[in-house]
């Protein structure tokens, strides 16, 4: 044994460059593997932790304020709910802070505590003066809102002040950039905050154990059924809120899974490519260990090791960085959930991992390196490197045909020389730029879906009202300001549909919704009242398509819809549906809109039209320029990827490298003879660069469908998880000149990474190496 | 008669090497001569031949080929010289084991750009009686064939001075002698060849000049008359027992 490590060791020494192309390549795929593996096994684990701590809420629903309170006391009873709290009022209340203006549910509730839904006091105290509120940490983290500022509530007439007593993390809720945010005061002051339309009761339940989601749907229709009609009119359930804050962490995982997978499967082409170039490089060396009395197996243990040694280290290295990268992302989950962050750590885990890695790592070495000791002590100091690879003949002719220059013509032929190590070359080039293509295509599918949610370029301005100033007021002073030329009003109000257990949420529009940018995946957008699009999870949860009518209900008013059109809308995981407001004419109180989304003429002043509305009603309406930006994970995920293709691009050329060395290294007395024939240093140089750009340029084109096809899968993955279909502009993100220049970018970076090996070789001494033979 | 070749005051030291290969040796070559270097191993015959060829740089003194300072041009000059200027035939024939007969041939002059040279390759290939196997590869030949391979490639772009390096030294006598008789046609073309060898008796059957090289210094110069003069002459110069 310790001749075998003795040997293995100081060849290693020998090949430092090839030791820490190895390296590099295990320590990125181990690293992103363990992030993905950290990520995936701990996703779960906080949320269910915080919920199981505060006792969470299996089901919140919210009931009409005409709702009997007697009846509502019994409904814990209806659903065999092990524990109950409210009813509480909510009101959805419009508060400013400094010159900025904010939405939040005010809950009316007198004890953060109980048997169910506690809230998690992370600072300050609970709200006991009826001039006090409480504001969930995200939510004043996120808006720089402190304990002991003063709110102004601007969504009542009477516009009290209430002071910031205390901040909680409240499990049933996202994070305050993702969905909107709850906030509590005394349960005497909430009936002050109400306003019209605006007021409903809360209760929240919880089950003696983690119901299923068909459990909570028959809860739901139990409730439904034992009250009057229209009595319910919002519900969330725990599956949906624990969905929503896994998501990010769950397109992670998947993106980095799938990519360490793809990193693991370059490392493996490369190990293998190196292997056999060791192999076929030593052949000489190989019949004298045998002559000394090395066994097959410990020849095949010397090449073996030579592998196995950097990749340990890799693996170790890596498993602690992927461990260390993974850790930022769970403090996150952790800190959104109040929980005290701990450190993340299992060994048993990354003995797994490091084992996995590892074992990968020696089969993909040990299968060329038994090439080593299979080979006869006689015949493989009589050759001393193995016989030259043949392949490339076709190509060659092909490109003398096309009268290329002859270094070109000879470098294109060198490429396919060993078909193998070629194919297992192309692999690495084609993850390298499939990964690519994903990472620059994704963000811009991302941007798309941003756009039409935010409405990007289709309007400049949005504008809340308060609940204390009539629509008809906000649409005299929109119109009365020259540069509108388009105002869309919007309202909501959630219909009950039978076989969906939650209500779902809608976008009530008055004017030209058309306009607004939202993406239309099939059908077409509404053009009266009755029509309505909705998001692929609507339509399959309720088993409707495009064509079909079905009834609900609002506020207990029965209503007939017609779908026109499937649409895109991550809220709600796709649970929503878009319409006319005119469509829910016949529900009383009827639903007025509360946002205004102004489109203003060419050239307006977009700051100075936002300044001087919100001047006409300062405490009334909240006024500010379009926010398109990129929502925090989504950033999050860009980021990931970015870094992902760069490492796999890294790797690709790695691949390619290492395989001109090689085919450098083996070709030397050939390179040397050509030089002897009057072959210039830069002819040498075009030979190996031709080499690289074929290779680089045949695994481009190869990749560019596979990209196109990961790219459109993880398209339909990420819009499946949010609930909704991919729209087909979605897909489309590449113009064709793109196509052409990712692979041909490839091209120039392999080329660039053949300047190395290619100066080496137009460096060759030709009587050293002649001297040699 | 032109000079074609003039080596100065040459001396190579190998990095490492205490003596060195070649010790100021001083040589001119005339066009159209037939040379042999002759000297036993180590003797500094073919780093004579590496540094005539722009292979290598000596560590002192001039070289200079067909009036050109090899000493001043750079690496890409030297390139351009070997291709256009020199033909080089190996011991092992070097022929790259990828292409076919006519391919190696064609390569120096492809090198070059030469457009019609296919033509004269295979005309080439006809005169040295191989043309039966222009589309073969080089593993399918013997190694006569591949010698006379090397010989076409070295002679395609029609070089004013062929460098043939032990050319038969990894053949079989009937296949050297083939070879040499090659050799010596070329030379009653006109063709400037300079070859090294380490066979008295090759050297001095073909050639009508020896020069012998010993520990790195030109020990003699003999112009011959004739072939039997000249075994003697050189025999005795390398202290051998002269045999008919």
């Amino acid at each position: 044994m310790t001749a075998i490590l003795i040997k293995a060791l100081a060849d290693l020494r020998r090949r430092r460059v090839q030791a820490a192309v190895i390296f590099l390549t295990v320590f990125f795929s181990m690293g992103a593997g363990t992030m993905a593996v950290t990520l995936m096994s701990q996703t779960r684990d906080p949320y269910q932790a915080a919920f199981d701590k505060q006792r969470g809420a299996h089901l919140q629903i919210g009931y009409s304020p005409k709702t009997d309170q007697q009846l509502l006391a019994k409904t814990p009873a209806t659903i065999g709910a092990a524990a109950s709290g409210g009813p509480y009022v909510v009101n959805s209340i419009q508060f400013r802070f400094g010159d900025r203006k904010f939405d939040v549910q005010a809950i009316g509730r007198d004890d953060p505590g109980g048997p169910v839904e506690v809230l998690n006091v992370t600072s300050g105290r609970w709200a006991h003066a009826n001039d006090e509120i409480v504001l969930t940490r995200s939510f004043a983290e996120l808006n720089k809102i402190s304990i002991g500022d003063r709110l102004k509530i601007v969504s009542v007439a009477q516009t009290p002040i209430l002071t910031v007593v205390g901040e909680v993390v409240d499990i049933d809720e996202g994070s305050a950039d993702l969905s909107s945010q709850h906030a509590w005061v005394t349960a005497a002051e909430a009936p002050a905050l109400s306003s019209y339309d605006s007021t409903y009761y809360l209760m929240d339940y919880r089950f003696a154990s983690d119901p299923t989601s068909a459990q909570l749907q028959a809860s739901t229709d139990r409730l439904r059924a034992s009250l009057p009609p229209g009595s319910i009119i919002a519900s969330l359930n725990y599956i949906l809120v624990r969905s929503i804050f896994n998501i990010t962490n769950q397109i992670l995982t998947a993106v980095l899974g799938a990519f360490s997978v793809f990193a693991l499967a370059a490392t493996i082409a490369i190990v293998a490519t190196l292997m056999t170039g060791i192999v076929i490089s030593a052949y000489r060396e190989i019949g004298i260990m045998k002559a000394v009395g090395f066994t097959p197996s410990q020849v095949v243990g010397v090449f073996a090791l030579q592998i196995v040694i950097p990749a340990l280290v890799a693996c170790v290295v890596g498993i602690a960085a992927g461990t260390l990268a993974s850790q930022p992302l769970l403090a996150n989950s952790s800190h959104a959930l109040g929980l005290a962050y701990e450190a993340t750590f299992s060994v048993v885990l990354y003995l797994v991992l490091l084992a996995g890695g590892l074992l990968v790592v020696t089969i993909a070495a040990t299968l060329p390196a038994l090439r080593a000791g299979l080979l006869k002590p006689i015949a493989a100091i009589a050759k001393a490197s193995a016989p030259r690879g043949t392949g490339g003949r076709q190509l060659r002719r092909v490109a003398a045909r096309l009268r290329l220059p002859r270094a070109v013509v000879l470098g294109v032929g060198e490429a396919f020389a060993r078909p193998l190590r070629a194919a297992l070359t192309l692999v690495t080039v084609l993850l390298g730029v499939a990964t690519v293509v994903v990472a620059i295509g994704l963000p811009r599918s991302f941007l798309l879906i941003n756009n039409s949610e935010t409405g990007a370029g289709n309007y400049q301005v949005v504008i809340n009202r308060s609940g204390a100033i009539a629509d008809a007021d906000v649409m005299r002073i929109l119109n009365a300001q020259p540069e509108t030329s388009r105002v869309v009003a919007v309202g909501g109000k959630n219909v009950t549909i039978a076989g969906v257990a939650d209500p779902v949420g809608t976008q009530l529009f008055r004017g030209d919704s058309s306009r607004l940018g939202y993406m239309v995946i099939a059908g077409r957008w509404y053009t009266a009242p009755g029509e309505v699009l909705a998001p692929a999870g609507l339509l399959h949860d309720a088993h409707i398509k495009i064509g079909d009518s079905f009834t609900g209900t609002a506020d207990g008013y029965p209503l007939t819809f017609r779908v026109v059109g499937e649409t895109y809308d991550i809220n709600n995981l796709g649970h929503s549906m878009f319409m006319d407001i005119a469509t829910m004419a016949s529900v009383t109180p009827a639903p007025e809109p509360f946002q205004y989304e102004v489109a203003l003429v060419p050239g307006a002043d977009v700051s100075a039209y936002v300044r001087r509305v919100s001047a006409l009603q300062p405490d009334l309406l909240d006024v500010h320029a379009a926010d398109t930006s990129i929502i925090a994970p989504v950033k999050i995920i860009d980021t990931v990827l970015l870094v992902i293709a760069a490492v796999l691009a890294l790797i690709g050329v790695g691949g390619v490298f290492n395989t001109l060395l090689l085919n450098t290294r083996e070709r030397i007395r050939d390179t040397a003879t050509l030089k002897a024939l009057g072959m210039s240093p830069r002819q040498v140089m075009v030979m190996v660069a031709a080499s690289a750009g074929l290779l680089a340029l045949v695994g481009g084109l190869i990749a560019m469908p596979v990209g196109l096809s990961l790219h459109h899968l993880l398209n339909d993955v990420i819009s499946s998880s949010a609930g909704n279909d991919t729209p087909p502009s979605v897909y489309g993100v590449f113009s064709p000149l793109e196509l052409v220049l990712i692979p041909l970018l490839g091209v120039v970076v392999a080329v660039a990474a053949a300047l190395i090996p290619g100066r080496w070789a137009a460096r060759t001494n030709v009587v050293e190496v002649l001297h040699s033979e | 008669m032109t000079e074609l070749v003039r080596l100065t005051d040459i001396t190579k030291v190998y990095q490492g090497g205490v003596t060195g290969a070649l010790n100021g040796v001083s040589l001119s070559v005339e066009e159209g001569e037939f040379t042999a270097v002759m000297g036993p191993s180590g003797s500094g015959k073919s780093t004579l031949l590496n540094l005539i060829a722009g292979l290598d740089r000596p560590t002192t003194g001039s070289v200079v080929v067909g009036g050109s300072d090899l000493g001043k041009m750079g690496e890409a000059a030297l390139a351009r010289f070997r291709r256009d200027r020199i033909g080089f035939v190996f011991q092992f024939f070097h022929l790259l084991p990828n292409l076919t007969v006519l391919e190696n041939v064609l390569i120096p002059a492809q090198l070059k750009s030469t457009a019609s040279a296919e033509h004269r390759g295979r005309r080439l290939l006809e005169q040295l009686g191989i043309a039966d196997v222009t589309n073969r590869y080089p593993a399918k030949l013997s190694g006569g064939q591949q010698q006379r391979v090397a010989i076409a490639r070295a002679l395609i772009n029609q070089p004013s001075l062929l460098l043939a390096d032990e050319p038969t030294g990894a053949l079989d006598t009937r296949s050297g002698d083939q070879v040499m008789e090659l050799l010596m046609d070329l030379h009653r073309t006109g063709q400037t060849i300079l070859l090294v060898t380490h066979d008295a008796k090759l050297a001095t059957r073909c050639a009508a000049r020896v020069i012998s090289v010993l520990d790195g210094k030109i020990v003699d110069d003999a112009r011959l008359e004739t072939a039997e003069r000249a075994a003697a002459d050189v025999i005795r110069v390398r202290g051998e027992e002269a045999r008919p």
